[in-house]
């Protein structure tokens, strides 16, 4: 089902102009949220957090800190949203959190531009390998 | 005056426990994050975050520079790893800006190289999930892996071990959260192969600081020194420490005497590891994330070969 009314959650990945969601739905409010428990867990030093909150405050989004699930959806709450966009993660922390978003409401996950578009999966295990694969179609585009 | 952030505005009422978007200066921003993360240690690094600075920087590259020079920590390295990991530039936008300043294959593939290895470690992150933060394979080292220590210890953690060259990389990582690729080399093989502490330990203690702090790349990159992802463990010697840091470090150097890393490859590999003959054949031991989401995904079949091809000895 299309959304109608979504929230954009913007997560440490697509901090850009060219986040997907952002791209989808530049007029829908957006939010970033520090993950306080990672922040504490991980020992994130403050100069992190300074480069994410400068990077997040290019981009029109509220800034809040906390569980990032429940800030998520409290923001779908105070908007009376239908649902979320986001951009497709790569972190399992953000996977989990994504999991726990949809537990509540629909949430769309869009996948950012490519930095190389292979027609089948690349072989991984070994760089040599993939590069092989993906080499040619990246310069393709030169 | 620091330069202020920049901001752009949003079409929406605040409400209460939302932080603040409209900050004087960075020194705001420094008092700001202290209050809001006082948990979270250390002062702002004067590399900025958002889009000016990530053009700025984009704007520098130099893909024939890069291609000469970039295993030197004076090298032409871009600089755009924080920008590129957090998204604030993608890796399309990027490999269009090598495109563009380059007239012939030659001059930018080494540039487009660098960047698929931050492709392939994204796969490989997706492949793998949390597989990343455990051993990849059995150690080639001949070490019993229970002997490495599994703390930091506090003298590199403070930048006291009075080796310039790990000092200055110490204050390099926690005051500016960046340091040059050959440098973050220099300092694991230090940490894992002299030290013998757990590749893990310093693998964690690098993410609370860099500021292109990619959890995939970095354990990756930590366990392919450590040879628990990788043929062999890497190590150096002094003399290309020398070589690619212009003597920078070793000419003020108070152990300049008692270098720990002088001496040939053979003489370094005997001294760090157990049992060199034994180590080509050992078995790889694969680790899959349960847990996979998106379809589509390659089935990698690793051998024990080295996986990347880093600065070169």
């Amino acid at each position: 089902m299309t959304l109608q009314r979504p929230i954009i959650w913007v997560h440490e990945e697509a901090l850009g102009s060219r986040n997907p969601a952002l791209l989808e739905q530049p007029d829908r409010p957006a939010i970033f949220v520090f993950d306080t428990r990672w922040i504490r867990e991980a020992c994130i030093s403050r100069k992190r957090l300074g480069f994410l909150y400068e990077s997040a405050l290019d981009l029109p989004v509220t800034l809040r800190k906390g569980d990032v699930a429940r800030e998520v959806i409290a923001f779908v709450e105070r908007h009376q949203a239908d649902g979320v966009v986001s951009s497709l993660p790569v972190d399992p922390r953000l996977e989990r959190i994504a999991e726990s978003i949809e537990q509540h409401c629909q949430l769309d996950l869009l996948a950012p531009e490519q930095f190389v578009d292979m027609p089948r999966p690349p072989r991984l295990g070994r760089f040599s390998r993939y590069w092989r694969d993906a080499e040619p179609v990246v310069w393709e585009g030169f | 005056m620091p330069p202020r952030p920049s901001s752009t505005s949003i079409s929406w009422p605040e409400k209460p426990g939302d932080l603040p978007r409209d900050l004087s200066d960075r020194s705001e921003l420094d008092r700001l994050l202290a209050e809001q993360f006082p948990e979270a240690g250390g002062r702002l690094s004067p590399l900025r975050g958002g889009r000016d600075a990530a053009e700025k920087t984009l704007s520098l590259i130099d893909p024939r520079r890069y291609t000469k020079s970039r295993n030197h920590l004076k090298g032409a390295v871009t600089g755009l790893s924080p920008y590129i990991r957090h998204g604030v530039l993608s890796l399309a936008e990027v490999r269009d800006a090598v495109f563009q300043r380059i007239r012939s294959r030659d001059e930018g593939s080494k540039l487009i190289n660098e960047l698929g290895w931050r492709d392939f470690w994204q796969r490989m992150w997706r492949d793998l999930g949390d597989g990343i933060y455990d051993s990849r394979e059995e150690l080639k080292t001949g070490h019993d892996p229970s002997s490495y220590a599994r703390e930091l210890p506090e003298d590199i953690r403070s930048g006291r071990t009075g080796l310039a060259c790990m000092d200055g990389f110490q204050s390099e990582l926690t005051t500016r959260g960046w340091l040059h690729n050959h440098a973050r080399m220099w300092m694991a093989a230090y940490v894992v192969h002299w030290r013998k502490v757990h590749w893990k330990a310093g693998a964690d203690w690098f993410l609370e600081h860099l500021l292109d702090g990619d959890p995939s790349s970095n354990h990756l990159s930590w366990q392919w020194v450590a040879s628990s992802f990788s043929h062999k463990p890497y190590f150096f010697n002094k003399g290309n420490l020398e070589r690619f840091s212009d003597g920078q470090f070793c000419r003020t150097c108070s152990s300049n005497d008692c270098c720990p890393f002088e001496g040939s490859y053979e003489q370094l590999e005997d001294q760090l590891f157990a049992n060199q003959g034994a180590i080509r054949d050992v078995p790889a031991r694969r680790h899959r994330n349960p847990q996979q989401r998106s379809g589509g995904r390659q089935n990698p079949k690793r051998s024990g070969q080295a996986a990347m091809a880093r600065p070169k000895r």
